[in-house]
């Protein structure tokens, strides 16, 4: 406890020192713009800043993207609640109740509790990352590639099956993406892969722009097929955010409590994040809160319960990240790929050669989380001005950004065609209701996944039984597979159970 | 829209991503390399995967033809945008799309030869006017001044070589350049 205590303190005079911190509160005020602005997503964001974190440090640059993402999972409450525009799918629970007490006149309460729930949610997840990522890594020190392998696929499962669209569609995303992860030249045998003779190919391709073309470009491409459409801001002039007493916090500490717990859990799971954390726990205060009845009415339960589970995520999704090396949401991918920018690898190594950067990154959290607090308890009615910018002017700088990011990787045209081809990719995906983050996980976790399985056939004789025998693998790949096929069965039941009252 | 055109509309991506699997296991079948005795080649994982998605587009394809066209159920519909009550079905305008895209296609096609100042101002403003934007004089400021400050920050501050141009148009990214005191 004292060494994680001392390391939390060496994290904080690192991003305490003035640059790191000017870089955290840009990220913070960033973050918070991002998801003010429908056309812009937490995860398109982070994708955004990226390129500028190239020439900086290692820490700076995680600090930056972390605090982009804490600041991202709040902002997007200020216009759901005030103007029923959701910045983000995280906020759309928020329009339940968030709109409807703001229609009551309780506006300021409801930002008051967004802001209370944020950073409760947000505290409490940071304290329990720092509690359980130590203890994770020693754990995942034992771990071999049987173990890593079915880790990865449990990832990708969880990825596919709670990616918010159908199974089949999140599948083929995933399948794409692992196959974009093999192009190249192959490490072992030296054998060109997919490379269809086209030169540029031989290095593979850089999930960086699969990740930037298909967020980025794509999203952009979808909103300008619907012709940028904005809705105009009203009385943005009297916006302002009262604080409950604490007699009134005490009252909601039930929700508080489940909120949070719901937050980090689905946060430690790969693929489930924020959007995921706030629907559920929504849903969960709806089926077991005091006031269940009167949820979606205006009551301050429905504004606590979302946002309070979207922030604790985030300190449950930078668990795997950093222990293993494994990233459950976009974001956290966005953030592994800037630890790799950097020559890092995350994972159970990472504590004991580089444990500065990592207690930097869970400093930046509780930092971000207070910074992001203050700026929405003074600032907000300035911060939603931004939506006054027309969409097609934010828009076309985001796709200026994504073409600079692109090409400022490797200073490579041809990588600018290929975030181009996969902005178009992008577009389609998201035209036929084909999720994206599989696709990107697949890009990223591919490599991995195959180097694991290798070796471990390598090892063991070509025995694929083993990632089923061991005592910790085992388990991991049998949740994995439930993981995959609970879904269907669920599926199929709902049909079943449709089918029959369509019968009678 | 009748209900056979539905099915084939439904199942066109299935069908397509069917063929792509198809083609990406046939490419993975005939990998050059030298196998090893008793190791995997690495064509198992890219055949895996490519058979995988097969699989799934298959069973998808014959789901939509011959099974039952159904409306996404709630398991489908969790955290989109459709859960906001408040959202308008959206009108769809294929020919800005197209221009959108045949812009930064041509972007990306000309920004060698002209150089990344001129080429961006040209874009941002295109991009602008396709967007609907129809203000002149803040579309030629946000266009030009935009552009300047991309290659200001790109070039000054994160040290990035952008595309210079060829002649003539490299003469007015070298004078902006120096005008910057970029080396």
């Amino acid at each position: 406890m004292d060494s994680v205590l001392a390391n939390l303190a060496v994290g904080f005079s690192h991003v305490l020192q003035p640059l790191n911190l000017l870089v955290l509160l840009i990220g913070v005020v960033l973050g918070l713009l991002v998801a003010v602005l429908p056309g812009l997503t937490l995860v398109m964001g982070v994708v955004l800043a990226l390129p500028f974190t190239y020439s900086m440090d290692v820490v700076p640059a995680i600090v930056l993207l972390t605090a982009m993402y804490v600041s991202g999972t709040y902002a997007g409450a200020w216009t759901s609640i005030l103007f029923r525009v959701p910045g983000e799918p995280i906020d759309v629970p928020l329009l339940w109740d968030g709109y409807p007490m703001a229609r009551k006149g309780q506006a300021a309460e409801a930002l008051g509790w967004t802001l209370i729930a944020a950073f409760t949610g947000g505290m409490v997840a940071g304290i329990v990352m720092v509690l359980l990522s130590q203890p994770i890594a020693k754990i995942a020190l034992t771990f071999s590639t049987p173990e890593y392998f079915a880790i990865i696929l449990f990832g990708l499962a969880s990825v596919v099956s709670l990616g918010g669209s159908s199974l089949a569609n999140a599948l083929i995303s995933l399948f794409i993406g692992l196959i974009i992860a093999t192009v190249g030249v192959d490490d072992t045998y030296g054998t060109h892969r997919y490379t269809f003779g086209i030169n540029i190919l031989t290095d593979g391709i850089d999930y960086l722009v699969v990740m930037v073309g298909a967020y980025g470009l794509g999203e952009v491409f979808t909103r300008l097929e619907q012709g940028f459409k904005s809705r105009p801001l009203e009385a943005v002039d009297q916006i302002r955010t009262r604080l409950p007493a604490w007699a009134e916090i005490a009252r909601f500490k039930s929700t508080f409590a489940r909120s949070s717990l719901t937050g980090i859990i689905v946060g430690l799971v790969p693929g489930a994040g924020a959007t995921v954390a706030s629907f559920l726990s929504y849903g969960l205060e709806a089926q077991y809160g005091e006031r269940r009845q009167r949820m979606g009415t205006g009551i301050p339960e429905g504004v606590i319960a979302p946002q309070t589970a979207a922030t604790a995520s985030v300190g449950g999704a930078i668990v795997p990240l950093v222990t293993m090396g494994i990233p459950g949401s976009g974001a956290t991918a966005i953030i592994l790929g800037a630890f790799l920018l950097h020559g890092l690898q995350p994972g159970p190594q990472v504590f004991q050669t580089s444990s500065h950067i990592v207690y930097a990154m869970f400093a930046s959290v509780f930092l971000g989380i207070t910074f992001m607090c203050v700026i929405g308890f003074f600032a907000t009615k300035y911060m939603v001005k931004v939506l006054d910018l027309p969409e097609v002017v934010v828009s076309a700088y985001v796709v200026m950004c994504c073409l600079l990011g692109a090409f400022a990787a490797r200073n490579n045209l041809t990588d600018v065609w290929l975030m181009a081809i996969f902005g178009i990719a992008g577009y389609l995906f998201e035209r036929f209701r084909f999720p994206i983050t599989p696709l990107v996980l697949g890009v990223i976790l591919g490599p991995l996944a195959e180097n694991n399985y290798m070796t471990t056939m390598i090892s063991f004789n070509n025995d694929w039984t083993v990632f089923f025998t061991r005592p910790i693998a085992g388990p991991i790949m049998i949740v994995a597979l439930i993981t995959l096929i609970y879904p269907l069965v669920k599926q199929a039941r709902e049909r079943a159970r449709a089918e029959d009252a369509a019968g009678d | 829209m009748t209900g056979r055109r539905a099915h084939l509309t439904r199942a066109l991506p299935y069908v397509v991503s069917g063929i792509a699997a198809a083609f990406l296991y046939y490419t993975a079948a005939h990998f050059e390399f030298h196998p090893r005795p008793g190791t995997l080649g690495p064509d198992v994982w890219p055949k895996s995967i490519s058979l995988l998605m097969l699989l799934v587009s298959l069973y998808k394809t014959v789901e939509l033809l011959f099974g039952r066209v159904r409306e996404p159920g709630p398991y489908q519909a969790l955290g989109t945008a459709e859960d906001d009550a408040s959202a308008e079905p959206a009108q769809r305008h294929p020919w800005l799309l197209l221009l959108g895209v045949g812009a930064t296609l041509a972007y990306v096609a000309l920004v060698t030869t002209m150089g990344f100042f001129l080429c961006t101002a040209a874009y941002l403003a295109a991009f602008l006017w396709i967007g609907g934007y129809r203000r002149r004089w803040i579309i030629a400021a946000t266009s030009v001044l935009g552009a300047l400050l991309l290659m200001f920050v790109f070039m000054k501050l994160v040290y990035v070589s952008l595309p210079i141009g060829t002649p003539p148009f490299s003469a007015v990214t070298l004078a902006l350049m120096q005008l910057m005191g970029i080396r």
